[in-house]
């Protein structure tokens, strides 16, 4: 081994030491401006090179920005230069490693001022992030002539890989407060009290319901403050089940005394579920109910219970008798006493004598059923009391025979008023607390849709019929960046609380996901790796569909759920391609995606399995059902939930609970267009998308649709291109057919200027050689380009 | 969503087409660039851009264009243009005079004929 190479492999260790260091450094959470100067710090030492810069891609992509570097004066951090210039740009469309040997001999692109103004003879740059997703550029430079090895450019790739992981995980830190913060105002609103805690069980986030409750401040809530404001009698069994909890990360759930602002202790009902983002345990969230009624009343109810045990021994019972025919023959003193009538009063035909007038019929026809029988019988009804009130007894009454013979019955009741009015109120005390519950699981799913033009929708959400189960059914719609509209229906397994969390955080997760992703079967494949990674044993199944407005083209995946339906005119028919498993069930899971066309003026009809799914029934049978039922009768959306949840589900108790969503694309055409968009690039594509479908309905010809579009897409483009700062500007576009001209605007917060180069000018060229008039106009601080253009007349077809 | 344009390549002899399906916008344009600029080797004598199948584009797609025939220009390799007759594409094409650095033709036979 040659003192050469031992040096180069000393070298190799020491670069691969610093790539291993900083990717511990980047999983430790380490602060990414901190790291991203470390990585540039790192990049100096072990190429042993004067200048390293990291540049920052901004939103539109134009442009990149330093955001960190060594050895560079200070003037340089911050500086820009165009994205499709100089090293940088060239190793981003490169999509891997560049080496310069020399500037000097460089043509595949020009040297960027900064690389001018620093002296730069030889560089290497490599891009941070994948094609499609890049962040930036990572980049080395020396004054001096160097030759750098292939090793060395790898080394560079290496750090700029770490860098991208440093950023992702950035970005995935932001989402999940950016998720947080909607939990939080969406538990502001709700109805119950809300609490979250962080991994070690402090509570970080209570909501304005708990506020309220407790009478205390937030700084009072947060921190160890776990189980402070429980009754101090119920404070350590609460306190243990919760560890127990917290170790085993299990569903947490407790009934205890709080105390409310007014001193007063009131049973709350807690139920606490773990929370995972991307596989990581992240606390708990968890809700409390106030049971107090219902908890005194049970007590009550115990308490009157043994009470009735105790007055029933003592109390007179009352008996009476019958002969064969059923006429009372017999009652006796405890009988007359309760009814304050004479024992001549009593005997006969008097069955219904001072009974309730709600239950006369029913007890008369017991009666004489039970006669006609010769059976016993046990029931409740209302009697009137000497005093004129109507008491609840139970009554019983048997056969009794002499000598063989059948002779009639003998019989006994006793007074359970108090017990059977507390037994009504505790019904319905339950059936409040199971309000409460769909209250929330309502609260979670969108309010309600959102208004998304050129789109007619209807939902339906029914809670199940029956316990506290809060389902894990939801809907939801959206428009694209693209100008598409996604359409999700899902359904969480299992019920109850953890159903609800687990639907929350779909829910949300399919509004990012869709934002990012362009297919159907992609987003469904992420948030398969989410439910799959989450640890939570989520697994839901999910029908995903994008539907573009203007030509009714349809795609969808469906992991494990129901069809959806499309109704034309005298048809219905079920889209049932793009079939997978659901999500949740392995990380192997492979979603597939199937396209369709939506016929002009054909609803379609997204639903969960409680619509169908019935014990009873065979699936096919309930599909046949759904279909017959949804196109007979008239075609408005909301008339078509109601026919369908009326013609399937009917009277009666559910046993699941059912989603359902309704669309189609509106036909009433669109003469006017005002819209405020984001000033971004990626505003254009849906902008065009409205444009060409107002200037379709505005009957232009196809030739019309296009010169228009680009000329207002310029002045888009315009105001894109010269806002003052991503993410914060934005711009306005009006447009109108009236006696067939159209006028247009484009307003902005900034100047017009033309692009720099070579070509400067011929976005306003387009405009004003398209438009029949143009003008560009300061206005208000900013500018606006007005426009008119005559449509030709259209000769009829 | 940065490709809501397609390039498909293919080789007439000695001459590259390039087929731009969909829609170029400055989203996209200087994807679209790179596509074209590594489709034509060294060895060719021309690119011809089949624009039949484009749907829109916008002044970025434009520059792009006279970018790409100056870049052959230097390396004494010929940009045709095909834009069948009728397209709505045709008066903005007219109005930025692409034509001067890239001659229109209406149908492809025309356009690998030279």
């Amino acid at each position: 081994m040659t003192g050469d190479s031992g040096h180069e492999l000393r070298r190799r260790a020491s670069q691969q030491a610093a790539v291993a260091e900083l990717g511990q450094r980047a999983l430790a959470g380490t602060d990414l401006d901190e790291l991203l100067r470390e990585v540039c710090e790192a990049v100096a030492r072990e190429l042993a090179i004067e200048f390293a810069s990291l540049f920052e891609l901004t939103g539109d992509g134009r442009a990149l920005l330093v955001r960190a570097g060594h050895g560079v004066p200070s003037g340089v951090l911050g500086g820009a230069v165009a994205s499709a210039e100089g090293l940088p740009g060239y190793a981003l469309r490169a999509d891997g490693p560049v080496v310069v040997r020399n500037f000097a001999d460089e043509e595949r692109f020009r040297p960027s001022d900064i690389q001018l103004d620093l002296g730069i003879v030889s560089a290497m740059a490599a891009p941070i992030g994948t094609r499609g997703r890049h962040f930036g550029v990572l980049a080395a430079g020396s004054p001096d002539f160097r030759s750098f090895s292939g090793d060395d450019a790898t080394f560079l790739q290496s750090v700029a890989n770490v860098a991208g992981a440093a950023v992702e995980r950035a970005r995935a830190d932001d989402l999940v407060r950016d998720s947080e913060r909607r939990f939080r105002e969406l538990a502001d609103s709700a109805p119950a009290l809300m609490w979250m805690t962080d991994p070690d069980g402090h509570v970080t986030f209570v909501n304005e319901g708990w506020l309220r409750f407790t009478g205390r401040t937030l700084e009072d809530e947060l921190g160890a403050t776990f189980g402070s404001s429980a009754h101090p009698g119920d404070r350590e069994a609460l306190l243990d089940s919760w560890a127990s909890a917290m170790a085993g990360r299990d569903e947490f759930r407790a009934e205890y005394r709080l105390h409310r602002r007014d001193g007063e202790y009131r049973w709350v009902l807690e139920v606490g579920v773990p929370r995972y983002e991307a596989g990581e345990f992240l606390g708990y969230v968890g809700t409390a109910t106030d049971i107090h009624e219902r908890k005194a009343m049970e007590e009550a109810l115990r308490a009157s219970e043994h009470t009735f045990r105790e007055l029933a021994d003592h109390a007179p019972v009352m008996i009476w008798t019958t002969d064969a025919e059923g006429l009372v023959t017999f009652v006796n003193r405890g009988w007359l006493d309760f009814t304050g009538r004479s024992l001549e009063e009593e005997l006969g035909a008097t069955w219904d004598l001072g009974v309730h007038r709600d239950d006369a019929r029913a007890v008369t026809a017991d009666w004489e059923r039970a006669l006609a029988a010769r059976s016993g019988w046990e029931r409740e009804y209302r009697l009137r009391r000497w005093d004129g009130q109507h008491r609840w007894i139970l009554e019983r009454g048997a056969p009794r025979y002499e000598g063989g013979r059948f002779a009639g019955y003998v019989g006994s009741a006793t007074d359970i008023h108090e017990r059977r009015t507390m037994e009504e109120r505790l019904r319905e005390v339950y059936e409040r607390e199971h309000r409460i519950a769909e209250t929330l699981q309502r609260s979670l799913l969108p309010e309600r849709l959102p208004l998304i033009e050129g789109i007619a929708m209807a939902a339906r959400y029914l809670p199940a019929g029956h316990g506290e189960a809060i389902g894990g059914d939801w809907y939801d719609a959206l428009e694209l960046q693209d100008g598409r509209v996604a359409l999700v229906v899902g359904d969480v397994v299992g019920h109850g609380l953890r159903a609800a969390a687990a639907m929350g955080q779909l829910r949300n997760a399919f509004r990012a996901y869709a934002l990012v992703e362009s297919s159907a079967a992609e987003v469904i494949s992420r948030i398969n790796r989410l439910a799959v990674s989450g640890g939570d044993d989520t697994i839901a199944t999910v029908l995903l569909l994008l539907l573009d407005r203007e030509t009714g083209e349809l795609s969808y995946t469906s992991a494990g759920h129901p069809p959806p339906l499309v109704i034309g005119g005298d048809e219905a028919r079920f889209l049932d391609e793009g079939r997978s498993v659901p999500v949740g069930v392995s990380e192997a899971g492979v979603f597939r995606e199937a396209t369709a066309v939506l016929e002009p003026e054909a609803a379609l009809l997204l639903y969960t399995d409680g619509l169908v799914e019935r014990r009873d029934t065979p699936l096919d049978q309930r599909m046949d059902e759904l279909s017959r039922v949804a196109q007979r009768g008239g075609q408005g959306l909301e008339e078509l939930c109601d026919r369908v949840l009326a013609g399937l589900l009917g009277p009666g108790e559910r046993g699941d609970d059912v989603a359902l969503i309704a669309v189609r694309a509106e036909v009433a055409p669109v003469l006017r267009i005002s819209v405020r968009l984001p000033a971004e690039p990626a505003a254009l594509l849906g902008l065009r998308r409205r444009l060409a479908r107002f200037l379709h309905a505005a009957g232009a010809s196809e030739a019309e649709r296009y010169e228009i579009t680009l000329a207002i897409s310029e002045a888009a483009g315009n105001a894109i291109e010269h806002a003052y700062g991503p993410g914060d500007a934005s711009f306005q576009v009006e447009a109108v057919v009236e006696a067939g001209e159209l006028v247009a605007s484009v307003r902005d917060t900034g100047r017009w200027r033309e692009s720099r180069g070579a070509h400067r000018g011929r976005g306003l060229t387009i405009i004003e050689g398209i438009m029949d008039g143009a003008e560009v106009v300061p206005e208000d601080g900013g500018t606006v380009v007005r426009m008119r253009r005559r449509l030709a007349a259209r000769v009829p077809a | 969503m940065t490709t809501a344009a397609d390039v498909a390549v293919e080789l007439h002899g000695a001459t590259v087409v390039a087929r731009l399906a969909g829609e170029v916008d400055m989203t996209n344009a200087g994807y679209v660039h790179d596509q074209l600029v590594r489709a034509v080797p060294n060895g060719a004598s021309a690119l011809v851009i089949d624009l039949t199948a484009t749907r829109y584009l916008d002044s970025a797609a434009i520059a792009l264009v006279f970018d790409l025939a100056k870049r052959l220009r230097r390396r004494r390799q010929a940009l045709r243009i095909v834009l069948p007759a009728g397209s709505p594409l045709e008066r903005v094409l007219t109005l930025t005079e692409v034509g001067s650095v890239a001659p229109i033709h209406s149908s492809l036979e025309s356009a690998l004929a030279g």
